[in-house]
């Protein structure tokens, strides 16, 4: 009912905001989801689990060097080898040999070079998996070494060695808004610092896999856990020179994704389509953990420099940035190509972060180097630059003698705010609100004290520190691919059948879409069925990533769902002798609104319009306002709506030894609406653990090109005993564009966690750490520095 | 080589190479694909099973090593329909996302629980610490491991 207000749940506090849509029965409820039985039983099918018989293995040949030209491919020791079906060189490809989510520019099989430790120089089909990794071994192939580049720093300066024709700079991506000089003249303090972030893997636990089946009418099958089908799609008919409408991808349950199964499906799915393609047989393949690490796309390393100035009152007057964004081999997820916008226009875009901030201008240049290349990685470029927002206005906060949650009070976003790019934020902006949350519950000013002197951190063994970060995050690409689609099918006993083409890697999507369907006909969630997403079957969906699939597919289910409902509504309407207008479907009932005695089961009437002949299928499809931007002035409304975020993290760190342990993270999000609290908390703790990894440990370690920690015995990642105790808060500042207000949930909580973690250790022992991970050797020195 | 265990209450005679990695006989040779494999190295403990009730990582065993014993792997640990009560508290605490390591921490817990059915939210985490989750953040884990401890007590 208007005007009422929605009690909103926290862990532990409650904070009224005013309703979004009338009482529901089945969005914001604590639903189970729907997929727990059956992996908690092990009888979920991952891709690998499927039946290999009938299957050839095929395997990629690797190559050892960082840059070299391709000499000579010797197959012919390769072929005779007894269960060798194909051993497919670049020659073999019948299209076009490059795929890439943005721009193909990563050959299927290399031909004339290679880029990086990794790329792949042949692939080959057998019998058995050891014949195919013998075969791997008889290949013979003669490179000429090439000088590499492995810094995009020295990639852009002239003369370093090419990666690619065009050169190493792939994008630039600006912004300019008022006049930064004038800014920073109009400074009382200017703080200037640079910062750097590693490569880091997704370490989904789940390694690629990909089966390709070709088919007698020229059609050809690929299933696997792919986080965006219809970007595989789009990439194997032209590397199989056949139309789109001969492929069909079909997805098997992610164990994970986090973006990555976004370009590495593209990857080991065009291989192994392309071998099923040439053999004519049904062609199975599989990255092992160390293939996956050395191979597949990670998060972008970036060095930045930044500068900003406040006066004596806090209030930011300019800022400055340079981006040196690390693409790595091949563009992935990185550019940023006229409509379709990719990782480093979005981290350009977030540099300012969520404060008003009259004079911006930011550089950000994308480059190409000779080391495993950046794709999209939970956050997409926003972890990076969250980072450095965050950690220097601490740094400016300390220079002020302010209180860091003052500084970010007096600056952040709020209601009709404008953006560096020049939007102004007119909606569903609760920032502030998650800050006072946050800190009622952390007791942010009880405990939060300025950062001691080298003698008091001297004095004790361990100290405890306190530190936060806030951030921003997009809902939607941005792009042209947002427009999305979904089919409700109703039957004749009232059960639903939803076509929506989001993935589902864990997060939940396939609980919270049906809820939405279930919330809008009127059934139960247990009613509705999704279907898994298969190319074939399901209307276009765009890929499973940029926080959207609530958001944009819920509306999309939304429109579906209304139109089969009218029909539905229609047949009750002629059961009930009441007019359709008046009549409300809930929970498997419809009834008359001014006469709540008189009612249908819906599957009756769902019964009666199907032997009426009404339509018993909806679809919908939703796309946001349209989004714009200028690559060249960074102006523009990039993405519709955002979601906002506050973290709060307690530390102890050890003295002697530099070792941090973070004891506490509250975190508190605008979310618009949680159309499932549980999910929603799972969302939030799960990427608060993925930000302490980058925070603490997570690093790509790279020497010469070639990657030193492929497994995760040297690989790092956050076991349970480095996790912290998180509180998961969630406020309701309801999206006018959203189902039932909801905005995206799946990478903002990610995002401010690493700086809220060294902040709080500045907090604790006085040193500042500018380049991640800050694992204990890291701290240890620093604090051993500022001894001198 | 013929090799005899117990495998989920049954007893089994399999021929295997003594070679064979435990975690390919039950995917493979057996078609218990409940048993994950994330690493093939023991680092992440996707593939753990239960060996004479012990958690054990199956990617580092060989056929041979059964020889005799009683080995669940998570297809053994539900009675027919009904969910054991780790398994229920998973799914009801939200311990589950994309479910790859759930199966092996499903079955570290319950080993956990074995020997300790009174634990500490800190002696659950040292339990799981062996058990990778790239999803959850681990804290829906531990609430469900506790839960679970409380229910089986009753
Ligand atoms: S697969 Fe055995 S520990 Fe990872
Ligand atoms: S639920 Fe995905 S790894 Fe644990």
């Amino acid at each position: 009912m208007k005007g009422e207000k929605r009690k909103v749940i926290l862990k532990e506090k409650k904070v009224e905001i005013p309703l979004a849509k009338e009482e529901l029965e089945v969005v914001g409820k604590q639903v189970i989801r729907k997929d727990g039985y059956e992996k908690v039983t092990g009888r979920l099918k991952f891709g690998a689990d499927f039946d290999k018989a009938g299957f050839l293995h095929g395997k990629v040949l690797r190559s050892p060097h960082a840059h070299a030209l391709i000499k000579k491919v010797d197959v012919e020791k390769a072929k005779a080898l007894p269960g060798v079906v194909a051993i497919l060189t670049a020659e073999d490809v019948p299209g076009r040999n490059g795929f890439g989510a943005i721009i193909p520019d990563q050959p299927v099989i290399c031909g004339e070079k290679v880029r990086f430790i990794g790329d792949g120089v042949a692939l080959v089909a057998a019998e058995s998996e050891e014949a195919a990794i013998e075969a791997l071994k008889l290949i013979d192939v003669e490179y000429e070494p090439l000088s590499a580049v492995f810094s995009p720093v020295e990639a852009m300066k002239p003369g370093a060695p090419k990666v690619h024709e065009n050169g190493n700079l792939l994008t630039t991506v600006r912004i300019r808004k008022g006049d930064t000089e004038k800014g920073f003249q109009e400074a009382e303090v200017i703080v200037e610092q640079t910062y750097s972030l590693p490569f880091v893997e997704h370490a989904y636990m789940e390694p690629d896999v990909a089966m390709a089946i070709p088919h007698e009418d020229g059609t050809i099958t690929v299933k696997g856990p792919m986080q965006a089908p219809f970007t595989v799609r789009r990439n194997i008919a032209p590397v199989l020179h056949i139309p789109i409408s001969k492929v069909q991808c079909v997805q098997t349950h992610l164990g994970g994704g986090f973006g990555g199964k976004e370009d590495s499906s593209i990857d080991i799915g065009v291989r192994a389509a392309l071998l099923a393609w040439k053999t004519k047989r049904p062609v199975r393949m599989e990255y092992e953990r160390e293939e996956v690490t050395l191979s597949t796309a990670k998060r972008h390393p970036m060095i930045i420099q930044c500068k900003v100035g406040a006066k004596r009152d806090g209030t930011l007057t300019a800022l400055e940035g340079t981006i040196y964004n690390e693409q790595g081999a091949y563009a992935s997820l990185g550019p940023i190509i006229p409509p379709a916008g990719g990782t480093h226009a979005h981290a350009v875009i977030m540099l300012p972060g969520p404060y008003v901030i009259p004079h911006v201008k930011v550089d950000g240049y994308l480059v190409y180097t000779n080391h495993p290349y950046g794709g999209a990685m939970r956050g997409f470029g926003a972890p990076q630059v969250n980072f450095v927002h965050e950690s220097i206005i601490d740094e400016l906060a300390e220079a002020l003698q302010m209180n860091p949650y003052d500084l970010r009070m007096k600056n952040c976003f709020e209601l009709g705010s404008v953006t560096a790019t020049g939007q102004v934020l007119d909606q569903s902006i609760a920032l502030k609100e998650t800050m006072r949350s946050a800190a009622d519950q952390f007791e942010w000013f009880k405990r939060w004290r300025p950062p001691p002197s080298k003698e008091e951190v001297e004095k004790v063994e361990k100290r405890r520190g306190v530190g936060m970060a806030i951030g921003w995050y997009r809902t939607s690409i941005g792009t042209f691919s947002d427009g999305c689609g979904a089919n409700v099918y109703v039957h004749e006993d009232g059960s639903v059948i939803l076509h929506t083409g989001i993935t589902e890697m864990g997060q939940g999507s396939h609980t919270v879409l049906a809820q939405i369907a279930a919330e809008e006909l009127g059934v139960r969630i247990e009613d509705v069925r999704i279907v898994v997403p298969d190319t074939d079957i399901v209307p276009e969906a765009g890929p499973t990533v940029g926080s959207r699939s609530t958001t944009l597919m819920g509306n999309a289910i939304i429109m579906a769902s209304q139109a089969v409902k009218a029909s539905i509504l229609e047949a009750a309407s002629e059961i009930l002798g009441v007019p359709a207008e008046r009549l409300v479907a809930r929970n498997r009932l419809i009834f008359d609104r001014d006469d709540q005695t008189r009612g249908v089961e819906f599957k009756e009437a769902a019964r009666r319009a199907l032997a009426t002949g009404k339509r018993m299928m909806g679809q919908g499809w939703w796309a946001p306002p349209r989004p714009s931007f200028d690559v060249e002035t960074g102006q523009g409304y990039p993405y519709f709506v955002y979601t906002y975020n506050t973290q709060m993290a307690e530390v102890e760190v050890d003295t002697k030894t530099g070792h941090v342990e973070v004891i506490k993270v509250v975190a508190c999000f605008d979310i618009g609406r949680a159309i499932n609290p549980i999910l929603v908390e799972g969302q939030i703790e799960g990427g608060i653990m993925m930000g302490l990894g980058y925070a603490m440990m997570e690093e790509v370690l790279l020497k010469e090109g070639k990657v030193q920690n492929l497994n995760f015995q040297d690989y790092m990642i956050p076991t349970a005993m480095d996790a912290p105790e998180i509180v998961p808060m969630i406020l309701e500042d309801p999206n006018r564009y959203g189902p039932f207000g909801a905005k995206g949930i799946g990478e903002m909580p990610n995002i401010p966690t690493a700086p809220a973690i060294i902040n709080a250790v500045a907090n604790a022992v006085g040193v500042r750490i500018r380049d991640l991970p800050a694992h204990s050797e890291k701290v240890f020195h620093a604090m051993r520095g500022r001894r001198g | 080589m013929k090799i005899s265990f117990i495998l989920n209450g049954k007893k089994i005679e399999i021929d295997a190479p003594p070679d064979r990695r435990v975690v390919d006989l039950l995917r493979e040779d057996l078609n218990l694909t409940g048993t994950k494999e994330g690493c093939g190295e023991g680092e992440c403990g996707a593939c753990t099973i239960l060996v004479n009730g012990e958690s054990r990582l199956s990617c580092l065993m060989l056929a041979p090593q059964l020889e005799g014993q009683k080995v669940t792997t998570i297809e053994g640990l539900a009675s027919a329909e009904k969910l054991h009560p780790i398994q229920q508290a998973f799914v009801e605490f939200g311990a589950v996302q994309c479910g790859f390591c759930s199966p092996g921490m499903v079955l570290a817990s319950t080993n956990l629980l074995q020997k300790n059915p009174n634990p500490s939210r800190a002696e659950i985490r040292e339990g799981i610490s062996g058990n990778f989750c790239r999803c959850t953040g681990y804290q829906k884990i531990v609430d469900a491991v506790e839960a679970a401890a409380r229910k089986m007590k009753i």
